[in-house]
């Protein structure tokens, strides 16, 4: 009888769990918060696209004794009398730090676009065209050096929109219309941040702009969002309709001013063609006597992104400064024994190490290594409290950071077009999926130091965790068969050093005063 | 004689070895005698080179062709007569033919450890032939620490399952018989090794939920040379009520919604000596489906009863 009632225990542990069900997170699970501090310098601070906030130019508002002004609060007032329950769960979602909720909607369209094209019928390969965004493929391969620019241009562009933002917000001083009229509820803790121009508007118009322009079969999935962000600055109490419009001025500009830039910095070249990549692997091979094949099946013909290293850096005068030194000959004894260092970790797949491989793979489908670090680097915003302008100036100098790395690491992964571990071992198997570039140095590796970097200059006191994850992200690879270490540890210090580029920029922009 | 011969059969048969997520199931037609216990050893082997991404039957080259072998034990015992119990434990290796464009590691181990109770709910005999009527409950959980995020190699789906199912069976004096069954699948929630994926929609969390399943079969059998040896042809079906779409050219992962349809054969003798011995063949195939692998599988087993308690001559 003992067997039939660990049997009937069972059942009813499995009815019991069949009840239950659990919450999985959708989004970054926070509320709106009292900010360690508003900044009220923040408006002189060194912008990166602009030289001063006071650059981009708005109208004077009008003044809070004004008809104009008053009409304006007194419509906030019946604006949200007349809230919905949609509405309100809206002004709930965006808080008062939407710089978070703007990066994770960047998030969720890089793993939604982090798909390879698949071969043809006839096993060719057609690549994504931005002149054709529905394709199919459609437009873009949101693969990490992808991700890794768009994160950064919707980073930067938003730091610079707040430093205007906040330049108007403290020579105007115009109260929020929370604070005018204490019938109107304040949805968010208060900060005290002045309202013309709405930080929220900047937000809302710089991103949509910025994440059109990247994906671009998303403009009106991102219009209503905009939209949904802009109608909830005024349902929370925090600003009047002129607050956006003059909110939306900035945005638009800096959005503008930036892509630009994006549309002069060589990426649209960096998917070069085929003749091209021959010509590299052919220098690689003339150079090392070595050279990296796709062993795909059907194989595609370039590598992803071969000219992604001339792309314009952000804080590197020239990429070659940062190019590691030459990887192991093959027949070296360095190269050797990391043979043997990967048989062995393929014929002892532990629990950790795949545990360590998974974790930190970012593979296709997901929002890449580049996104793992903003989610890793949102986390800690939350943990410090920071406000809306110190949140985005850490995903602006993190987001430069980590392109300048890719930049960087792609100038390696060509020039020295090194091979991956199923190339040069005899019936290799992983548990990683092999990557279509060179090997030589890891990309993880070289964006994770970046990040981490930055991250340990902006948060000194949580560096020993950032440096640690960043050198586990880098050994994730070499546990997953798919680099050799020295992939990992050369990429580490790469990234650590292309990243200080950025961070002596940092330093200088005025908020560490 | 008879009685005890064709409980047997029908105890040992069926037990619906399968790929993946449907697990193993009892769903034969008949109850064991009190106090005997049947063991049943079986091996399959399944493979695929194509599969449903959403509904688009594709080929891969990364995967070429994957393969998919299953030990299983499984026991049964006779509690009261109308009241049986079944445990089973498969072992599971997973790999893909060479040459592949993926290099991926295939895997092996043992899966999920499977409980269930079947109770006799209705037994009518009349002029014609006799109409039984089953109902029964499986619970199934991961015994191992199997990645279920590793598809197509995963061994499972490594999630809590419990399955309920009612079966009517209605076997002629001829020896033909029809057996119809219909269930639903509860999955619980697996853990991946990452702690974001997308799934329509960014998901901040390793937990993945699922999708359940509604299951439906459909067999036409008959007995020969005595009773003993049977054969049947069978229809089943299953459909998740949630779950997202493969992407394309992206692997599978755990939240898919996967249907599939299956036909297969299945055959069974029993040896008049030794006594309480019997083998089991089955082939099945997915003719359809939407983000599962068109797979084909074989199998065979062996079973032996007898009675624990009660030894029987």
């Amino acid at each position: 009888m003992k067997i039939l009632r660990l049997i009937l225990l069972s059942l009813v542990t499995g009815i019991l769990l069949a009840a239950c069900s659990m919450d999985l997170e959708t989004e970054l699970e926070y509320q709106s918060y009292e900010f360690s501090g508003i900044d009220e310098n923040a408006g002189t601070w060194k912008p990166i696209l602009i030289s001063s906030g006071s650059q981009l130019s708005i109208d004077t508002p009008s003044g809070v004794e004004s008809a104009e002004f008053l009409a304006e609060v007194e419509n906030v007032k019946s604006t949200i009398a007349s809230m919905s329950g949609d509405q309100r769960k809206n002004v709930d979602h965006w808080t008062n730090n939407a710089v978070l909720r703007w990066n994770e909607v960047a998030l969720g369209l890089i793993a939604k676009y982090n798909l390879i094209p698949g071969p043809n019928e006839d096993e060719s390969y057609t690549l994504p065209s931005p002149a054709n965004p529905a394709g199919p493929p459609v437009f873009p391969f949101a693969h990490p050096p992808y991700a890794s620019r768009a994160l950064a241009y919707l980073s930067v562009a938003q730091y610079d929109g707040l430093i205007a933002a906040w330049h108007y917000k403290f020579q105007f001083k115009r109260p929020a219309p929370y604070q005018v009229d204490l019938d109107i509820p304040h949805a968010y803790v208060a900060n005290n941040l002045p309202s013309y121009p709405s930080e929220g508007a900047v937000l809302a118009t710089v991103s949509r702009k910025i994440l059109t322009a990247m994906f671009p079969l998303e403009a009106d999935y991102l219009k209503e969002l905009e939209e949904q962000h802009l109608e909830s600055l005024i349902l929370a109490g925090e600003n009047v309709p002129s607050d956006l419009e003059a909110g939306k001025k900035i945005g638009e500009e800096i959005a503008g001013i930036a892509l630009a830039r994006a549309a002069d910095d060589g990426m649209k070249y960096a998917q070069s063609p085929k003749a091209v990549s021959d010509s590299l692997r052919a220098a690689a091979f003339e150079r090392f006597g070595w050279q990296w094949e796709n062993l795909e099946s059907p194989v595609r013909p370039v590598g992803l992104t071969p000219l992604f290293g001339q792309v314009k850096m952000w804080s590197v005068p020239n990429v070659e400064d940062t190019r590691p030194v030459v990887p192991p000959a093959l027949d070296s004894d360095a190269f050797k024994k990391d043979v043997k260092i990967l048989q062995d970790y393929a014929d002892n797949v532990t629990h950790e190490r795949r545990r360590i491989a998974n974790f930190w793979q970012d593979g296709l489908g997901t929002y890449t290594p580049p996104g793992h670090w903003n989610d890793i680097a949102g986390e800690f915003i939350l943990k410090y409290k920071l406000n809306s302008i110190r949140t985005a100036r850490v995903f602006a100098y993190m987001n430069m950071a980590i392109m300048d790395g890719g930049i960087s690491c792609w100038d390696a992964k060509y020039y020295y077009y090194y091979p991956r571990p199923i190339q040069l071992i005899k019936d290799f198997e992983t548990i990683a999926g092999t990557p279509n570039f060179p090997s030589y140095t890891s990309g993880h590796s070289v964006f994770s130091a970046a990040a981490a970097e930055v991250l340990t200059y902006v948060f000194p006191q949580e560096g020993t965790l950032f440096q640690d994850w960043a050198e586990e992200a880098a050994i994730s690879r070499v546990y997953g068969g798919i680099h050799w270490t020295f992939d990992a540890t050369v990429g580490t210090t790469q990234g650590r050093d292309v990243a200080q580029y950025t961070i002596d920029v940092a330093k200088m922009d005025g908020a560490d005063n | 004689m008879k009685k005890y011969f064709r409980t047997l059969i029908l105890l040992c048969a069926g037990l619906g070895l399968s790929y993946q997520s449907l697990a193993q199931t009892p769903t034969d037609g008949l109850m064991m005698p009190k106090g005997d216990i049947c063991f049943l050893l079986n091996f399959e082997y399944g493979q695929f080179d194509h599969y449903w991404e959403g509904e688009t039957l594709r080929k891969n080259g990364t995967i070429a062709k994957v393969q998919r072998r299953t030990a299983m034990v499984m026991a049964a015992y006779g509690i009261t007569k109308r009241l049986d119990v079944y445990a089973g434990l498969p072992y599971v290796s997973t790999n893909s033919t060479t040459p592949n464009g993926g290099k991926f590691a295939g895997t092996s181990g043992i899966q999920d450890l499977a409980l269930g109770l079947k109770y006799e709910a209705l037994r009518k005999k009349g002029e014609k032939g006799e109409l039984t009527v089953f109902g029964s409950v499986l619970f199934s959980t991961p015994v191992s620490n199997y990645l279920s995020d590793y598809q197509p190699y995963s061994l499972g789906i490594g999630a809590p399952q419990l399955a309920w199912r009612a079966l009517v069976e209605y076997e002629w004096n001829s020896g033909v018989y029809l057996r119809g069954q219909a269930g639903y699948i509860w999955k619980g929630y697996t853990e991946a090794e990452r702690e974001y994926y997308y799934n329509d929609g960014s998901y901040f969390t390793s937990w993945m939920d699922v999708p359940s399943a509604w299951t439906y079969e459909a067999v036409v059998g008959k007995w020969f040379m005595n009773k003993s040896f049977r054969a049947e042809l069978s229809y089943n079906s299953s459909r998740s009520t949630s779950g997202d779409d493969i992407r394309a050219y992206n692997a599978p992962q755990p939240t898919n919604k996967v249907d599939m349809d299956r036909v297969g054969v299945f055959a069974q003798y029993f040896f008049n000596k030794p006594k309480g011995l019997g083998v089991v063949a089955s082939y099945s195939r997915v003719i359809h489906g939407r983000n599962a692998p068109e797979m084909t599988a074989i199998s065979a087993g062996v079973t032996y009863q007898f009675g624990l308690f009660s030894p029987k001559n």
